[in-house]
């Protein structure tokens, strides 16, 4: 079999596996969803100057459509990559010739379609309670959501490979996402934080990830600066999943 | 190459077949620790191998190299022809392999990963023809992690063929089965090679290996130390036939004098006559020629336990 014939299929198993991990799926499905909503509604309609001159509303609405890509990339993928090493999963597959990268690439490819489905599922949401505010360049949302996706699901495959257990990828992975979620676009906005907090924000890909996305979407800032870090990023999570897997095979 | 043998030659002796895996002179290590130095040995088709040792002396780094899932160092191996460190891509159509401590998602159903698996192998068998033989059908919507330790060896057999290979690697399959399901795997390694496969298992419980091996190789200290037929590794290694019985005041003189006895005790009240495999029968002739029928007749074979404990001790080296 090829790899052309072994990825799909393996994706497919892959996808039909992880619709049955609850707690992941509430997790990318229904946390978002709900903190756009609570979210967008405190903060209300009003135009405001700490929100780039949108309105709370659009701002989040826009923001959460990266929080999902966040979730499913730093605590679904890397949680999923881990247990598959840890309990030898990866070595069955080896042992049946499918190599590693094989395993790693279905399951990114899954997570990709499932970020896709939950910026859906955010904005269905938000359609009949707020409204989706107009996308003024869909290019650049595009460029952004696709830079950010990359990106993210590159590191959380980096991380997966790095945690020695299902339990570490947990850990690490929540405790990489919950400052980034926060601070990076799915808390407050940039604009009320303090100098030191900017700072962080500024390093953070899901930072640019989230702000890559809603920047271009309603026409404030210029979304593409944001896609330089983002390629740094990338090249950081590549060298690690390289490393990470050389290490592995000796 | 060096190899230690107590009987016959490593080969397999049909004349005219060729080998379906030759070993010879393999190495590997792991930084500072020598784990193979010099294993050498040969499997003829439809054998079934056993590769015996202690936890932790190399076992699974041996077979898992012989299948090229890693490096060797020095030493040459041949399966099916093939070199599995250059051509394990052909060689996997022609192998099946049951690895140690690998498992497959919890979440997995049996039926989801008959079709997985014969789908990444080509589909050269019938995921359902495979359910049925391997009677999996009944838990066919179960997820993984919910079987029983005799299921998943099922499954985990019926996993390995999903490639109708010429060759199966079973590295502990039995391990932390209770005694009922380690006999019905038995038999189902058993019906693998009636079936036309070669199959190599590696074990450490002694009584699946005697059982099954056509031919067993006791690996230490990086080599086989001893590789031949159950049978005559116990007749070589095992140590004494021993007969017990209780006689009374029976003079032991006569039984001194029987051929093929070693020794004669009386220790604990018993008589104790060690000798070889014939010995038994010797002494119950000559104990009914005396007209001592004892009802406590024992006779204690030596087993591949003590062949084991023998070879593994250093005894044999």
């Amino acid at each position: 079999m090829t790899v052309l014939t072994t990825l799909p299929t393996l994706a497919f198993a892959e996808a039909r596996l992880l619709t049955r991990e609850w707690a992941a799926m509430v997790f990318a499905f229904v946390f978002p969803p709900l903190m756009m909503v609570v979210l967008a509604g405190v903060f209300g309609s009003e135009r405001d100057p700490e929100f780039g001159g949108v309105s709370g509303t659009e701002y989040y609405v826009a923001a959460y459509l990266g929080v999902p890509l966040g979730a499913l990339s730093l605590v679904g993928l890397p949680v999923m990559l881990a247990s598959y090493r840890e309990r030898g999963v990866l070595r069955r597959f080896e042992a049946f010739g499918v190599p590693t990268l094989a395993v790693v690439a279905a399951q990114a490819v899954v997570t990709a379609a499932l970020v896709v489905l939950g910026a859906a599922l955010v904005l269905a949401v938000a359609a009949p309670v707020y409204g989706i505010p107009t996308v003024q360049d869909p290019w650049g949302v595009a460029a952004g959501f696709a830079g950010g996706a990359v990106t993210m699901i590159t590191l959380g495959v980096a991380l997966g490979l790095a945690a020695p257990t299902a339990r570490a990828a947990q850990a690490l992975g929540l405790l990489v996402f919950m400052p980034m979620w926060l601070l990076g676009g799915g808390g407050p906005p940039r604009a009320v934080m303090t100098s030191a907090m900017q700072s962080v924000t500024d390093v953070m890909p899901l930072w640019h990830t989230t702000a890559g996305i809603r920047e271009p979407w309603l026409g404030i800032g210029d979304g593409g600066a944001h896609l330089l870090p983002l390629a740094a990023w990338f090249a950081f999570g590549v060298v690690a999943v390289v490393v990470l897997v050389r290490r592995r095979d000796t | 190459m060096s190899i230690q043998t107590i009987a016959h030659p490593v080969s397999p002796t049909v004349p005219g077949v060729a080998p379906v895996i030759v070993v010879d002179g393999l190495t590997k290590a792991y930084g500072d620790r020598q784990v193979l130095d010099g294993l050498s040995f040969s499997v003829a088709p439809q054998e079934i191998f056993g590769i015996l040792g202690p936890n932790g002396v190399g076992k699974t780094t041996a077979v898992e190299t012989i299948q090229g899932l890693r490096s060797r160092d020095g030493g040459g191996v041949g399966v099916l022809g093939l070199d599995p460190a250059r051509q394990r891509a052909k060689l996997r159509y022609l192998v099946g392999s049951q690895l140690q401590t690998t498992a497959l998602p919890e979440r997995l159903r049996v039926g989801e990963a008959l079709k997985l698996f014969t789908r990444l192998a080509g589909d050269v068998v019938d995921w359902r023809q495979l359910r049925d033989e391997w009677d999996l059908a009944r838990i066919e919507r179960s997820a993984f992690g919910s079987l029983s330790g005799g299921e998943r060896q099922r499954l985990f057999i019926a996993l390995a063929l999903v490639n109708r290979p010429q060759l199966v690697f079973l590295d502990e399959l039995t391990q932390g089965l209770d005694p009922a399901a380690r006999r019905d795997t038995w038999r189902l390694i058993q019906r693998i090679r009636d079936e036309g496969a070669t199959v190599v298992i590696v074990s450490h419980y002694m009584d699946e290996v005697e059982h099954l091996c056509d031919r067993v190789g006791v690996l230490h200290e990086g080599r086989l130390t001893a590789c031949d037929t159950p049978q005559n590794l116990i007749a070589a290694a095992g140590g004494s036939v021993r007969t017990r019985f209780s006689a009374g005041d029976l003079d032991l003189t006569s039984l001194e004098r029987l051929p093929f006895v070693d020794e004669v005790s009386r220790p604990g009240g018993l008589v104790e006559v060690k000798g070889d495999a014939s010995t038994p029968v010797l002494v119950a002739a000559e104990l009914a020629r005396n007209g001592v029928i004892p009802a406590d007749f024992t006779v204690v074979r030596p087993s591949l336990e003590d062949v084991f404990v023998t070879l593994t001790s250093g005894a044999a080296s």
